[in-house]
């Protein structure tokens, strides 16, 4: 408790980081609930492998001499943005290709995922092998480290945040309706390409930011973990995203503190923290409601 | 019937998949206010004709032109066959029926009273009303049946296609179902029904679509489903 009001003392020394994991905690089941129910869990494992991708291939830019030397004296101050849209448009492209190709219906669906999520992960490591101090970014960024944390990245994440969960909010109805029955959507004259990119979109923008300030382990254990959870206890879609979103919001907040108080990085502790409630979860679903009859919902 | 009459007309159509025909040369119109059977074998194009018809899938080749009464383009009713909606999605029937709704509610806006009351209304009409607050995934296969056909009537129709409605479901719910149906051409809806049951056809359509070895018959039923064309189709003898 004494550590709990500690991080949430407004002159704590790492406020900014507990911060940005309370809005990784809430805005990322939001984006996570559309995973689950469009049957794209192995590509939340994947998206945000591509993302570290993009990022480590904004770090190697000035090594691949790609950037002008100019441009390479200040990239220490835009390495931030640049890593942010190289995070982005890696996202972008890979979930709009993997989701044309899945919608075409032919393949392996987990296998080009698969595929996906291996290449990323390895030309992360290509990418940066002559480039130590991007190196040492990437493997920052995959250890989960939440600990500097500007002012500057802390409004960043709040904007994006905002916007991301604004959208998903005004457009609930859009987005349920093409995700339940695309078809049902194309009779009623809904623009289902649109509706489809504008949420790749959000998904794209969330993943990216969250793989920037925390890595993808992290990223992925809250896009999915927290909707897994809360998918086992919500009655309707509207109960289903609030709980996963407190859910996330609460699991930041508690293993930040459990990370802070054992000194353990913030990330893999969050994760693991996700992982036991999930466990107690489940059990205690077993427990306490062991069936329910059809229809009771 | 005069020509006024055909809501729909269908010339020299291709359907098919990625540009490759699965059938072709479909010519054939459809008059406003029938009740028409779709039948034909696993894989002869049924779902692909009606996907077409819907939208969903553009023809490879040829014209499927509308007519409504007032000049507007036609909204459509559309019954999928019920495996295709994932029960991870947790919906109660009301708010499946409510997504009906959606093509008179602008982007961002909230569905209002008097839609929400329509929904009521269509469910009520399918003889579902006591399944609203029930979720969709866990009804039986003839409830739910019945909620997809309250959603179709949710978007007040001027064409119902029904793809397999009553596929998989008992003889009891069944006749229920079809009993639904036959009210419904009563009021004038045109309806179109893929159905593998010669028996269910026979009774409740007056034309039928037979998609048979890669050429449409279409014609009254009393003709196309008279004990000797259906021999003759089949290559059997019926005893």
């Amino acid at each position: 408790m004494e550590t709990l009001r500690e991080i949430l003392d407004p002159q704590f020394i790492l406020r900014n980081s507990v911060y940005v994991s309370l809005l990784i905690g809430f805005a990322c089941p939001l984006v996570g609930v559309y995973l689950v129910v469009r049957r794209l869990i192995f590509m939340g494992v994947a998206l945000p492998q591509i993302s570290s991708a993009g990022i480590a291939f904004a770090f190697s830019l000035p090594a691949l001499g790609l950037m002008g030397h100019e441009h390479a004296a200040h990239f220490e101050g835009d390495q931030q943005l640049l890593a942010f849209a190289g995070a982005l448009s890696f996202t972008l492209v890979a979930i709009l290709f993997l989701a044309f190709l899945e919608r075409r219906g032919r393949g392996l669906v987990e296998g080009r995922i698969g595929t996906a999520y291996v290449l990323a992960g390895a030309w992360s490591i290509l990418l940066l092998a002559k480039n130590p101090i991007g190196e040492r970014g990437l493997l920052e960024l995959l250890r989960g480290e939440i600990i500097a944390v500007s002012n500057v990245d802390l409004w960043l994440t709040l904007g994006a945040f905002a916007g991301v969960v604004t959208t998903l909010l005004v457009f609930q109805k859009e987005f349920l309706l093409v995700s339940f029955d695309h078809d049902m959507a194309v009779t009623l004259k809904k623009n289902i390409l649109f509706w489809d990119c504008l949420l790749f979109l959000l998904i794209g923008v969330t993943i990216s930011m969250a793989v920037l300030s925390v890595g993808p382990l992290v990223a992925f254990g809250f896009l999915l973990i927290p909707p897994l959870i809360a998918h086992q206890f919500a009655r309707n879609m509207t109960q289903f995203a609030l709980l996963a979103s407190v859910i996330g919001g609460l699991s930041a907040l508690t293993g930040f503190a459990l990370a802070y108080y054992w000194d353990y990085p913030v990330g893999p502790t969050d994760v693991a923290l996700l992982g036991v409630v999930y466990f107690f979860s489940f059990i205690g679903k077993k427990f306490f409601r062991p069936s329910m009859p059809a229809g009771a919902a | 019937m005069t020509a006024s009459g055909k809501f729909i007309t269908v010339e020299n159509l291709s359907i098919g998949y990625d540009r490759r025909p699965v059938l072709s040369g479909i010519s054939l119109s459809i008059e406003r206010g029938n009740f028409i059977g779709l039948l034909g074998t696993n894989g002869s194009g049924k779902s692909t004709l009606i996907k077409t018809l819907l939208g969903i899938i553009p023809p490879v080749a040829g014209k499927i032109l509308f007519r409504s009464e007032d000049g507007r383009p036609p909204v459509f009713g559309y019954v999928p066959q019920r495996e295709t909606l994932d029960p991870v999605f947790l919906l109660s029937s009301f708010e499946v029926v409510v997504m009906g709704t959606c093509g008179r509610v602008g982007p961002g806006r909230r569905v209002n009273r008097e839609e929400r009351d329509w929904a009521e209304h269509c469910l009520a009409e399918t003889g579902a009303a006591d399944l609203g607050r029930k979720r969709f995934s866990q009804l039986s296969g003839g409830q739910r049946q019945r909620v997809l056909i309250a959603r179709a009537l949710a978007t007040r129709p001027d064409f119902l296609l029904l793809d397999e409605p009553t596929a998989g479901i008992d003889a009891a719910a069944v006749q229920g179902i079809m009993e639904l149906l036959q009210r419904l051409h009563e009021k004038r809806l045109t309806l179109l029904m893929v159905n593998h049951d010669l028996a269910t056809v026979r009774k409740a359509v007056k034309e039928v679509i037979w998609l048979h070895q890669g050429k449409v018959l279409h014609g009254p039923v009393t003709e196309l489903l008279s004990r000797q064309k259906i021999e003759e189709l089949m290559e059997l003898e019926l005893h």
